[in-house]
């Protein structure tokens, strides 16, 4: 009889426990005025960047507290598979970070985000954005997100001191030739690895060959985005290839074991002369530790063969659909979209803003420069490694056969799994980007 | 109840469909967690099994059956064999890996040295660690160019050793391995020192007075003995194997040579959106891990029978 009540009492402490919970749950005051946001900006300069943005919406709506919930991983390849998770679980936040153009296509289709075309007519964006930004951001015919940056991603990034101790002037590598046989100067006279890569993530790969082929000229990289270049012994594709497996012959063979930023940090040290990168890495040059200055301690030019050419890696909030704190969230993009949080935003991000009306003095002498050559760019592209110009599906194969490739450097191996990838995803091309 | 009763003595056990006020309170007690573990365990088991029947692919789920072609496909798929035998290598290396230095270590520690507990404390201490932390150090000490096992070869004249560690396609998975053994030997060990302290002080004894001694008291006495403790760690260590996915991921990421099934799975579901094609990975996953737990969980009831 003991037994039994001592049973009867921990039943009912076991359902005490479950019980209570459940109506604190049911009867807890409502929540706090907030915004949660989810990025990926988790470095030293691009916190210093969000942070920016936050405050100026803090001064704008005070009493709303901003959520930040960042996510490390560089270009977003963590965050991008858990906001997949928390969307399809209903628990998406008031907003995330996205990469325009494909990224935000599945999102679209499974209908989690409300379109936004209210917004940017209310707000004036449409005179403000270039028109191939707008179009990044748009699924038939609607808006539906808002760019809070652009950046530029091919760029090459060197040491000035290296470059000047070995007589080389950056002016003259305008094609992979003239670079490659800077490159073997380099290593003639001591530099053993002249080209700093860090491919953890496997996207820094995919990043290096796109520069690749919108050097072979923006017709042949408006066919690939297109999804059109599907033989393996197309001659072009072939010769990017090619120029892969050169271009490989100069990196560090511990590419494997650096972020991106560590191979950028390369530069900095002058253990390499070159990176390519995207210009998020001019944050890890000016950061107050660094402090290297851009045209005396360090410099850029486009990628060979890309000059006049501006490829574009741009982030984005949007407004998702059914979120806790709807009208926050909207004042949310509306301070992203605003002239105010992009000049506060990417003088510390090191991009430059989406709007053409940005108070040019504020930012730094990379972002100057860059602003004038996207002001005058003759062609602007969408990145594909960042999820903008093809597919998600076409994307992680990529970085895959890249990435094997950075390995086994087998250029028909390459050339046959990157087709077979386009046509596999044949269905998925669904932009038809129109870049010339 | 039943265990109480000396054996062999003959006695009336209730029927097994009448309700006991025992049965009624074990069935009180019993509901809270069956309830729990019933929904999120195996209703989702069952609903992963759905979805890798179905076609499920983009961000809108999709229950339309199409049968077993995600199945067909993973069969035809050369990167799934990658995985399966990358996961197959790990589970030879690590399982008699950890089994064997857990078990010397305790014999080590069995062995009455001085500071036994600060010995026991130094080696399960990786294993009261999260995988992600260590998983990180490991990764320092990796490191090609700054890590501290080559940096450490430098300094001392062995530069001839130095290796791209986990960077390097050919030994990168043997690195891996490496690392998880170190952080679960401290786990065995505990298994098999309990093990070996629960043998009767008197056997021992008797063994020495038959001259019994060193080595073979333990390969004839108390290793025999140990065969319960080490299927129970060795259940636990296949099962960690085929699902080992944080340490991986933070030490190599998604690199050919270190890919496993379940990076495939959570690479394929929420990179490339084909939700049904990484809940066919989970589900081969699930079987196999079954092909390891049901022969223990028969040899342990069995042996509870007897």
């Amino acid at each position: 009889m003991v037994k039994m009540v001592y049973a009867v009492a921990a039943a009912v402490i076991i359902t005490a426990l479950i019980v209570g919970p459940a109506v604190w749950y049911v009867t807890r005051p409502p929540p706090e005025d907030v915004v949660e946001i989810y990025h990926w900006w988790t470095s030293g300069g691009e916190k210093a960047a969000i942070d920016a943005l936050v405050s100026v919406f803090e001064d704008k709506y005070p009493g709303v507290f901003v959520k930040q919930t960042p996510v490390a991983g560089g270009a977003g390849y963590v965050m991008k598979a858990l906001m997949k998770s928390l969307v399809l679980a209903g628990e998406a936040p008031d907003a995330f970070q996205m990469h325009a153009g494909y990224e935000g296509k599945p999102y679209f289709e499974a209908e989690y985000l409300e379109p936004i075309t209210d917004l940017w007519v209310a707000e004036g964006w449409k005179d403000v954005i270039p028109d191939v930004v707008e179009a990044m951001v748009k699924f038939d015919g609607e808006y539906y997100s808002v760019p809070v940056n652009i950046h530029r991603v091919n760029v090459v990034w060197y040491n000035k001191d290296v470059l000047q101790d070995h007589a080389i002037d950056p002016a003259t590598l305008t094609t992979w030739d003239a670079f490659f046989t800077a490159c073997d100067k380099l290593v003639a006279e001591g530099h053993t690895h002249p080209i700093a890569l860090g491919d953890i993530g496997k996207w820094a790969d995919t990043h290096v060959l796109e520069q690749i082929i919108a050097g072979e000229g923006i017709a042949f990289y408006e066919k690939w985005v297109n999804g059109k270049v599907t033989s393996a012994t197309d001659t072009t594709l072939v010769h990017a290839l090619n120029t892969f497996k050169t271009y490989l012959g100069y990196v560090n063979p511990d590419h494997a074991a650096l972020t991106w930023d560590q191979a950028t940090a390369r530069v900095i040290t002058g253990e390499a002369a070159f990176n390519v990168m995207g210009d998020w890495a001019n944050g890890e040059f000016i950061v107050p530790a660094v402090g290297k200055v851009y045209g005396t301690d360090y410099g850029t030019f486009p990628t060979p063969g890309t000059a006049g050419m501006y490829g574009l890696c741009i982030d984005c909030f949007q407004h998702p659909a059914g979120v806790a704190h709807p009208a926050n969230s909207l004042n949310w993009i509306r301070v992203v979209g605003s002239k105010e949080g992009q000049d506060a935003f990417n003088p510390k991000k090191g991009s430059i803003p989406a709007r053409t009306d940005a108070d040019i003095t504020k930012y730094g002498p990379y972002q100057k420069a860059a602003i004038n050559d996207f002001r005058n760019a003759t062609y602007m592209y969408p990145s594909v490694a960042h999820g903008s110009g093809a597919p998600e599906t076409f994307t992680a194969e990529l970085d895959d056969i890249m990435s094997a490739f950075v390995t086994d450097k087998d250029v028909s191996a390459a050339a046959t799994a990157l087709t077979a990838a386009t046509t596999a995803a044949s269905a998925d091309y669904t932009t038809d980007w129109s870049l010339d | 109840m039943a265990g109480n009763q000396l054996p062999g003595r003959k006695m009336r056990l209730p029927s097994r469909t009448m309700l006991t006020k025992d049965r009624i309170v074990t069935l009180i007690l019993f509901l809270p967690s069956l309830v729990l573990v019933g929904y999120f365990v195996y209703v989702t088991i069952g609903w992963n099994v759905v979805v890798s029947l179905s076609d499920w692919k983009g961000l809108t789920p999709s229950y339309n059956i199409v049968g077993f072609d995600q199945y067909t496909r993973l069969f035809q798929d050369p990167t799934f064999f990658t995985a399966l035998k990358n996961n197959l290598v790990l589970i030879l290396l690590f399982v008699p890996g950890s089994l064997f230095l857990g078990l010397f270590l305790a014999i080590l520690l069995d062995l009455k040295v001085r500071g036994e507990g600060v010995f026991r404390g130094i080696y399960l201490l990786p294993f009261a660690l999260s995988f992600v932390v260590t998983a990180v150090l490991w990764a320092w000490m990796y490191n090609p160019s700054i890590g501290v096992i080559n940096t450490l070869l430098m300094k001392t004249g062995l530069g001839f050793l130095k290796s791209g560690w986990i960077t390097d396609p050919n030994v990168g998975l043997y690195c891996v391995v490496l690392a998880i053994i170190w952080q679960f030997s401290g786990y065995t060990m505990l298994i098999f020192l309990a093990g070996i302290r629960s043998i009767p002080e008197s056997q021992m004894m008797a063994a020495e007075v038959d001259g019994a001694s060193g080595f073979d008291l333990y390969r004839l006495v108390v290793i025999p003995q140990l065969k319960a403790p080490a299927l129970s760690a060795f259940v636990v260590l296949m099962v960690f194997a085929l699902k080992a996915f944080d340490f991986i991921f933070v030490l190599t990421d998604y690199s050919d040579y270190t890919y496993i099934l379940p990076l495939m799975m959570f690479r394929e579901t929420f990179s490339m959106n084909r939700f049904s094609y990484g809940a066919a990975i989970a589900t081969i996953l699930f079987l196999l891990a079954l092909v390891i737990v049901v022969p223990y969980l028969y040899l342990s009831f069995r042996r509870e029978k007897e």
